[in-house]
């Protein structure tokens, strides 16, 4: 965007000239960085680590009875060694996209359909007003008696929670496509296919994206409660089992590979939902 | 900003509303509602057939629609719980309480700190690190220390469903405040308001539509975590039910008590709603419109 | 009405510097406004206007330059202005609170502010608002007002503060051109009945020109004042005088500044500083 200084005024030219020099931009970096925010952020973070390490000698109450951060580290160092703790990774993650991947296979064309067909609409819809509210952890036992292993009941409970988001936010999308795009491709000739393909699941995309990304967070909430309540594998059972031995540290090991691992599985999904609808980038 | 009605969505009728002969035959002849029956029914039937009449492959291990049904409506069930027994309303209430008290502390603490959040920079750079760090860790891994920390059976049980909720509450009261256009604040100042009187009458009331939504998945998430907390370590309540009743292969119980889950957290999400749009009743006007 | 509400601007510049871009918005604007005068800037989109309107409400601070009003320094670089009662604005996209009804909107500033009790606050409200053709909407909600209906609320609001000057933010903007005539008119019963000092800011020159006591041509960014027209129609004034002999001979004396100016703003591929 050029700029039309048409003024000979001096004064205006020294201060362009001096917010040009180096020195100044190497300034207001530097400031950038130890804004004010940050240093809060390290502030707190500190506060909340020193309290949580010294309970005990502090008196805290509760919290003294927490292993501290640095029992907490040795423990994982312990743990990151050992086999069953990178195993438990792999199988909680495959059920966790199994799950996911299906639960979007299925979720995605049911809520374009919902959305385009009233009459599948009015049909389907209140069933699943009905069966949604249930929560998934409560299909466990259902789960368990249908399905003949434990992994696959374990994936159905991944997929319960992960599909009725995924069906309401591609249903919400698709509906709220505005007319006016559906009446531009119609005027320029597109056939109900080309309106299916580039209007429509386009413009549900990002819908359909924060679905995932919100999918893919409570996928890992019912990994967890499907692996401690009934599973013999996988990190929520690994937890649950330091929890019933004792080894709190570990446990507390364990919340923090899960979070880790939720917060960048979400990550991902966002990342690759922003190639998926390049247009938005521009924010 | 125009509204266009989406199809998926009936428009309210809007006009005067007729007799209760009226209303009743609108409401008889609306397709919808056909359709919903009919979705509805093929549901039951398909449970019907599938399991009880030709107990179809797997299918013939799940709970029967009948047995299950005669077991709610009976005066002396088999297994004890019917909409008869006192046992059936001692769980409802357990479960009840539960969700109640945690909704309630998490809503209070949680609008609450979600505001001055997005109120107060300082106040959000030095709360907003440490919610980021705990807010992945799923919420039933905090069971453990949720046991540890708290004292007694029920405590950690309301604690875990309380923290599911906060988080929820935090986040979206956060983005509320958020969301408020600009351009109202500095219509505030102009008038001269204080910054009490911003708070409360431009803050508050902008970001109530986020607030509520987020109550309401917040109620989700709540019975979420009651049933998993209460099936890991309750001695009451629905949750501990339906796993209890699978241990004992007391299948039409089981059915009874997800079923009554799966009503509570609809009324109690409708319930929020309600709430949210009588406190939002400017809002109206725009879907009136429709 | 006491002659309160003199404005004076002079040399005022702003410069910004986003993301270390660097932006002169406004450079050495100098302008008078009498009390109880109606001044209108025009200018293409993007030329500063929004900007010095800015300033003067104290949303934004210049970067040189001042801001005086009857005597008394308001502004300058080393004086910082905040927003308050006595400089009300109207804004563009309109900012009546959508959570609460026409009648609160109207009466909270001076409620807020202790300077009336509610009955008399409400009576007044209901006065001005009768004054602009508004009759029993005080109990509705502004989204279920029509947009004329809501600019006019939206002026009222500013009125009942008793505010020195009253600035106007491109205010019927979104209107379409049958209703923006109207409201135009009611804005002119309205002052002609109760005089106040003006700073209404637009690109549409007809209505300037309609409007206007006065009329400041803005140059396109970095923007300064080219020309500065009294407007010589007798007041009242109705939508006639759009018509009228002494309105086009304006209209052509500021026509061609002003499309040169709108020329250079469109080859410069502008858009509106917020």
């Amino acid at each position: 965007m050029s700029n039309h200084v048409t003024g000979n005024d001096a004064a205006y030219k020294l201060r362009i000239a001096r917010q040009l020099t180096v020195s100044y931009r190497v300034g207001r970096w530097f400031r950038g960085l130890w804004s004010l925010n940050l240093l809060l952020g390290v502030i707190s973070l500190s506060t909340v680590t020193f309290l949580w390490e010294f309970a005990a000698p502090l008196g805290i109450p509760g919290l003294k009875n927490v292993p501290a951060p640095t029992t907490v580290i040795a423990a994982a160092t312990d743990l990151l060694v050992a086999p069953q703790y990178w195993t438990g990774w792999g199988l909680s993650f495959q059920r966790i996209v199994t799950g996911f991947i299906v639960a979007q296979m299925i979720g995605i064309p049911l809520g374009l359909i919902m959305a385009m067909h009233r009459f599948s609409f009015g049909t389907i819809f209140p069933i699943i007003e009905i069966l949604r509210p249930i929560p998934p952890v409560a299909w466990i036992p259902i789960s368990i008696v249908f399905w003949p292993a434990r992994e696959q009941s374990v994936i159905f409970i991944v997929f319960l929670g992960a599909f009725w988001i995924v069906l309401l936010n591609t249903i919400g999308g698709a509906s709220q496509i505005d007319r006016k795009y559906k009446r531009a491709a119609l005027s320029l000739g597109s056939t109900p296919r080309d309106l299916f393909w580039k209007i429509i699941l386009p413009a549900t995309m990002p819908s359909i994206i924060t679905g995932m990304a919100v999918g893919m967070g409570i996928s890992w909430e019912m990994v967890v409660a499907a692996e401690m309540i009934a599973g013999n594998t996988g990190l929520g059972y690994l937890l649950w089992q330091s929890f019933e031995i004792g080894a709190i540290a570990q446990v507390i090991v364990c919340m923090i590979s899960i979070g880790i691992a939720g917060y960048f599985s979400s990550a991902l999904i966002r990342t690759l939902g922003g190639f998926a609808t390049p247009w938005r980038r521009l924010h | 900003m125009t509204l266009t009605p989406t199809p998926a969505i009936a428009p309210q009728p809007i006009g005067p509303r007729g007799s209760i002969g009226d209303r009743a035959r609108a409401l008889l002849t609306n397709p919808r509602i056909h359709q919903g029956v009919f979705g509805i029914g093929v549901f039951f039937l398909a449970w019907f057939l599938l399991i009880d009449l030709f107990a179809v492959w797997r299918f013939g291990g799940l709970p029967k629609l009948v047995e299950a049904v005669r077991e709610w409506v009976s005066l002396k069930p088999i297994f004890g719980v019917s909409l008869f027994t006192a046992e059936y309303y001692k769980h409802i209430e357990a479960s009840i309480f539960r969700v109640f008290t945690a909704f309630s502390l998490a809503t209070l603490s949680g609008i609450t700190i979600g505001i001055l959040m997005g109120w107060r920079r300082i106040f959000f750079a030095l709360t907003f690190p440490i919610l980021e760090v705990l807010r992945p860790i799923p919420i039933l891994a905090y069971i453990p220390l949720a046991i540890i920390l708290l004292p007694g059976r029920e405590t950690p049980i309301i604690g875990l469903t309380f923290l599911a909720a906060f988080f929820v509450t935090i986040l979206n009261t956060l983005l509320g405040v958020q969301s408020i256009d600009k351009v109202y604040y500095r219509a505030a100042q102009s008038l001269g308001f204080s910054q009490w009187q911003t708070l409360w009458h431009v803050i508050v009331p902008g970001a109530l539509p986020y607030i509520f939504v987020g109550l309401q998945i917040a109620m989700g998430a709540c019975w979420f975590s009651l049933v998993a907390a209460e099936i890991l370590s309750g001695s009451a309540g629905l949750g501990y039910k339906v796993w209890e009743t699978y241990y004992y292969v007391q299948f039409p119980t089981m059915v009874i008590a997800m079923a009554t889950l799966g009503f509570l957290g609809y009324v109690s999400s409708a319930l929020v709603r309600i709430v949210g749009n009588r406190l939002m009743r400017w809002r109206e006007q725009i879907l009136s419109g429709i | 009405m006491a002659e309160t509400g003199q404005l004076s601007i002079r040399n005022a510049g702003k410069i910004y510097d986003p993301d270390g871009i660097h932006v002169v918005a406004l450079q050495r604007v100098s302008l008078e406004v009498k009390a109880n005068e109606f001044c209108v800037v025009v200018g293409p989109s993007g030329c500063g206007k929004t900007t010095l309107l800015n300033a003067i409400a104290g949303f934004d601070q210049l970067t040189d330059g001042q801001i005086s009003m009857d005597g008394a320094l308001l502004a300058s670089p080393g004086k910082k202005l905040l927003p308050g009662p006595d400089r009300m604005v109207v804004f563009q996209q309109g900012a009546l609170f959508p959570w609460k009804t026409v009648m609160w909107n109207v009466t909270c500033g001076p409620l807020k502010q202790e300077r009336m009790a509610p009955a008399e606050a409400a009576e007044k409200g209901r006065e001005l608002l009768a004054r602009v053709g508004l009759h029993d909407i005080e109990d509705s909600y502004p989204e279920g007002l029509s947009g004329g209906q809501k600019r006019r609320v939206e002026i009222i609001r500013a009125l009942m503060n008793d505010p020195k000057i009253l600035l106007f933010d491109e205010p019927f903007r979104a209107l379409d051109a049958l209703t923006k005539s109207v409201v135009q008119e009611h804005l002119l019963e309205l002052f002609d009945f109760a005089p106040k000092t003006v700073f209404f800011i637009t690109h549409d020159l007809e209505e300037a020109i309609f409007l206007a006591d006065r009329v400041a041509v803005m140059t396109t960014r970095p923007g300064t004042i080219k020309k500065v027209i009294a407007v010589d129609i007798p007041r009242p004034r109705d939508y006639r005088v759009l018509t009228s002999g002494r309105f086009l001979e304006i209209k052509a004396e500021l026509g061609e500044a002003i499309h040169e100016e709108a020329k250079k703003a469109f080859e410069a591929g502008e858009r509106e500083l917020a």
